[in-house]
């Protein structure tokens, strides 16, 4: 078997302009290795359009340098005559009629979508267990959790299943699955990627990114995704930048921030370990870093829970099984239509959440639960504004942990929430926010940490990423069988 | 004494070229589930877009009926499940509606009253369901297609008031060009709050809805209805419960639809998907100043100016005509004007079932006709006439007088010579006139009337007639 989907994407843009290998190389390699392997990355294939696409790209001239790679792609966002689940039986059997805004921009680069990726359904879920066509499993130890809700799109990428990968990250589902996995996961600032053709989990914290296996293919995806799109009017009309422009620049005098809050005794003392060697081989670079408080960060999670879900309940409103998605055998009435189709069809996390949303939302809930969430948030927000007029960035872990056991929170809805303690205050301030690994637990798991910036500041988060991957110089395949 | 307190709720569709959210169609015709995309479908991933167009309209509606405006306004989800609405969310505008604390103008057996608006608001129409025996069938041609809500205050005391703001803002809306405002066709919807009160205090009694009424005079008729069943329960000390109704035009009565659960909760929240939208001062102005004239000033203006009252509201009536006659109003005589459209051209125009625009009667060709007519080359009898020439062919008005010889003499040595011609032959009537007898004058008008071949300028001809006959 050839190992071509190991190697980075300039060098397989030089074998493709060389003619030393063909797209449907990589095509064929993918499929192989994918069928090959047990972790559950994926729920649809794509493999006899991907396969079409590549002998096309044959008679191409190679115009640009993700030209021909091959891209898996989150099963929230919509693949047009491709199956779109969500995870959910609910869309088993939906094949969608248009493409996502960042679907089109990968179908214009001519990079080969290889199949829609395994998530937790709806992306409600931390652990990839959520999911209605079963678990992803950890590529670095398949008894283990990949993290969610993005599972399968970092578990394929950590794995060499794919060279690039989309997520989605609501409350930390590109950030988090990628420190568990060991790849490089950016959530874009809000408003800096179409939403349009995202299954919606909450509108105002949504945002696509890309999922990679190092910093330079992070920033080179994301110029492809980002820019203002009519069909989102969330999108910001702000000028789009290289993002691999501040690539190699050094690092001196930037200022860092480490809150306390993501330094805290509920923090995993290896990760923080591993933090800390990080924040010293940068004060050894020049950049200065300083220990602070930022308020509000400790209301993450019941904001989460008002906002997040509150939004939630009303997106998945649609599914009624009416003019698409699972419809309920089992009916008399438009009532039981409704009950039934819902009931049989959404699973237990997506039922809690529903619930909740809706609870927090009804009558003088709304005033006490939801409009006062919208006032933390806001003050959350400024504090977030006030800490960037000193600093470049924040930094700390991205998670309280690294992967754990397959099971573990299934049958505990809260505790999974407690997972996003670090990620959540990036969606709820709208900031631009990456995970990148930076070494191994003692069980030989993948940490990681986040490099959070101001506003459409991700060439920065580029910068500093790319500097600290050069550092370490990490091997972060996991190989073959574990 | 038990007074009745009526508020009125109104949706009227927005014609504009777009729906509210999508920019799919916003048309009524053709075939079922035709103007329609995955927006409109709620399909998943889909999210909605901001019509200028339909803010603008709505813009128009607020500021013509004198509303406060909300500068910083935003939409709403009202969420609640049932077939014909796609996401399992209505967009609505439930906290900044772009218009509020308004009033619009009545005028009700000669008196003015101001009705005073609580709101107007910009939402999303629902798609159109079909019960058939087979089941239920959904067009979503109308889903997503822009609708503005108007709500008086509960201001509105009998059902001729109700009847006369229904008709006064209906009129309003047409001339905005903002809605066809046609009832029966759906793109104007009526919703009426009904309670009674004891007359001196101050609180209001429980309130009724009635929904699904038809036409504005079905408006009256089920207030009508509803006032007299609410007194029939109050006299008879039966409790009302807070319901809601529907007109029965059958029988024209109020049928009990459902009562009212405690606080319908449809968990109101921003839409996330769509920013606020910030109306500018200068674009308020901007579409302040633009304002067209409206009913209201045109009925003012077209009495002033001598028109009687039937003319006024048949021109108000038949928009098109009504604009044409602003359109040449300073250059003619507006009342001879407006007598001929609201005489010989609407009854043209229905007796053909066309519309002003698909004849040839272009404003030059009207404002040749009437100034003939004013400067008396030709005669009302042949101002009549013309008229359908002229709708039916491309000739100008002169050509077609000439062809038909129409032209009037007005050369009065020209008439005297005509008038002696008769009197010499007619030696009776002038006795009969020299002895009082008025018939005289009629029947020697008809004589020279006959010898001009109906030429002569009747009027100039009957002066001419009395001096030449105090002659002999």
């Amino acid at each position: 078997m050839t190992n071509y989907l190991e190697k980075n994407v300039t060098e397989i843009n030089k074998l493709l302009r060389e003619g030393t290998i063909k797209p449907l190389d990589l095509v064929n390699e993918a499929f192989e290795k994918i069928e090959k392997e047990d972790l559950g990355a994926f729920i649809t294939l794509n493999k006899e359009n991907a396969i079409k696409k590549a002998k096309e790209l044959e008679n191409k001239e190679i115009d640009n340098i993700l030209f021909g790679i091959p891209i898996a792609i989150k099963d929230n966002i919509v693949t047009k005559d491709l199956r779109t689940t969500a995870a959910s039986h609910m869309l088993d059997d939906f094949v969608p009629i248009y493409d996502a805004t960042v679907v089109k921009k990968i179908k214009e680069k001519n990079m080969i979508i290889i199949g829609k990726t395994n998530m937790d359904e709806f992306a409600m879920g931390s652990t990839g267990e959520t999911s209605y066509y079963g678990e992803t499993k950890n590529p670095w130890d398949n008894t283990k959790v990949p993290g969610g809700s993005s599972s399968g799109s970092a578990a394929s990428v950590s794995k060499r299943l794919t060279m690039l990968s989309l997520g989605t990250d609501t409350g930390g589902s590109i950030r988090q699955p990628s420190s568990f996995c060991g790849t490089v996961g950016l959530k874009p600032t809000y408003g800096r990627v179409s939403r349009y053709g995202i299954i919606s989990f909450a509108s105002s914290l949504d945002q696509v990114g890309p999922i990679t296996k190092n910093v330079y293919e992070n920033a080179l995806l994301l110029n492809v995704i980002a820019g203002s799109d009519d069909m989102d009017y969330t999108t910001s009309d702000k000028e789009v930048d290289d993002y691999t422009s501040l690539i190699g620049k050094d690092i001196k005098n930037l200022k860092i921030a480490l809150p306390n809050y993501y330094m805290s005794d509920v923090i995993n003392e290896e990760v923080k370990e591993n933090v800390l060697k990080i924040t010293k081989l940068l004060e050894e670079n020049g950049a200065i870093i300083e220990k602070i408080d930022i308020p509000y960060l400790e209301y993450a999670i019941p904001l989460y829970q008002t906002i997040a879900l509150g939004e939630a309940s009303s997106n998945l409103a649609r599914y009624d099984g009416i003019r698409y998605g699972y419809l309920s055998k089992n009916y008399s009435d438009i009532d039981s239509l409704y009950k039934n189709s819902r009931s049989e069809a959404f699973g237990n996390e997506v039922k809690r959440r529903i619930m909740i949303g809706s609870y927090v939302l009804s009558g003088k809930n709304a005033h006490i639960y939801y409009e006062k969430a919208l006032k933390v948030r806001n003050a959350m927000k400024k504090s977030f504004e006030k800490v960037f007029e000193k600093y470049d960035f924040i930094i700390g872990p991205t998670n309280t942990s690294y992967a754990y056991d397959l099971g573990t929170k299934k049958d505990d809805a809260l505790k999974s929430f407690y997972d996003d303690l670090l990620t959540i205050p990036v969606n709820m301030a709208g900031l631009p926010a990456m995970s990148i690994p930076i070494g191994f637990s003692k069980s030989n798991l993948p940490i990681g940490m986040h490099i959070i910036a101001p506003w459409f500041e991700e060439k920065n988060i580029y910068r500093l990423g790319s500097f600290i991957e050069d550092k370490l110089n990490l091997d972060l395949n996991p190989g073959g069988e574990k | 004494m038990l007074v009745p307190t009526i508020g009125i709720e109104v949706h009227a569709e927005l014609k504009s070229k777009t729906k509210a959210f999508s920019n799919s169609k916003n048309a009524y015709d053709n075939y079922p589930n035709v103007n329609v995309n995955e927006i409109d479908l709620g399909y998943p991933g889909t999210l909605p877009r901001i019509n200028k167009e339909v803010v603008n309209m709505a813009l128009k509606a607020a500021l013509a009926l004198n509303c406060k405006i909300n500068k910083k306004m935003h939409f709403d989800r009202k969420n609640y499940f049932y077939p014909d609405l796609p996401k399992g969310y209505q967009i609505t505008q439930a906290d900044t509606p772009i218009g509020y604390d308004g009033y619009l103008e009545i005028e009700v057996n000669g008196n003015k009253k101001k009705i005073g608006i609580e709101r107007i608001h910009i939402e999303e129409d629902t798609c159109k369901s079909i019960h058939t025996m087979d089941g239920t069938l959904l067009n979503f041609n109308r889903a997503g297609v822009p609708l503005i809500e108007i709500v008086t205050k509960p201001c509105i005391t009998s059902p001729i008031e109700a009847t006369s703001y229904l008709e006064s803002l209906r009129e309003m809306l047409l001339y905005l060009d903002v809605s066809d405002v046609k009832m029966e066709e759906g793109s104007m919807r009526c919703e009426a709050n009904v309670s009674l009160h004891e007359e001196g205090t101050d609180k209001l009694g429980t309130k009724i809805e009635i929904k699904n009424i038809g036409s504005i005079s079905n408006v009256a008729a089920s207030i009508n209805y509803e006032i007299n069943r609410q007194k029939d329960l109050i006299e008879n000390n039966i409790e009302i419960k807070e319901e809601t109704r529907r007109f029965d035009d059958k029988t024209s009565s109020t049928i009990l639809m459902r009562v009212k659960e405690t606080g319908n909760d449809y968990r109101y929240f921003p839409e996330p998907d769509l920013p606020y939208i910030y109306l500018t001062d200068e674009q308020i102005e901007t579409t302040r100043k633009k304002l067209p004239v409206l009913p209201q000033e045109l009925k003012e203006k077209y009495k002033n100016a001598g028109m009687s009252d039937v003319t006024i509201k048949s021109l108000i009536n038949n928009k098109t005509l009504c604009m044409f006659l602003e359109n040449v109003y300073d250059k003619i005589n507006p009342v001879n004007g407006a007598n001929i459209l609201t005489g010989d051209v609407l009854s043209y125009l229905n007796k053909n079932d066309v519309s002003l625009n698909e004849t040839h009667l272009t404003i030059s060709k009207f404002v040749e006709l009437l100034i003939s007519l004013e400067k008396n080359i030709i005669s009302s009898k042949q101002a009549k006439e013309l008229i359908k020439d002229l709708m039916e062919n491309d000739e100008t008005v002169n050509n077609l007088i000439n062809k038909k010889g129409m032209i009037q003499i007005t050369d009065e040595s020209q008439i005297k010579e005509m008038i002696n011609k008769v009197l010499d032959q007619n030696e009776e009537s002038i006795k009969d006139y020299k002895e009082g007898k008025d018939r005289a004058i009629k029947f020697l008008m008809g004589q020279i009337m006959k010898e001009s071949k109906g030429k002569v300028n009747p009027s100039l001809a009957s002066s001419l007639l009395i001096s030449e006959l105090n002659k002999r």
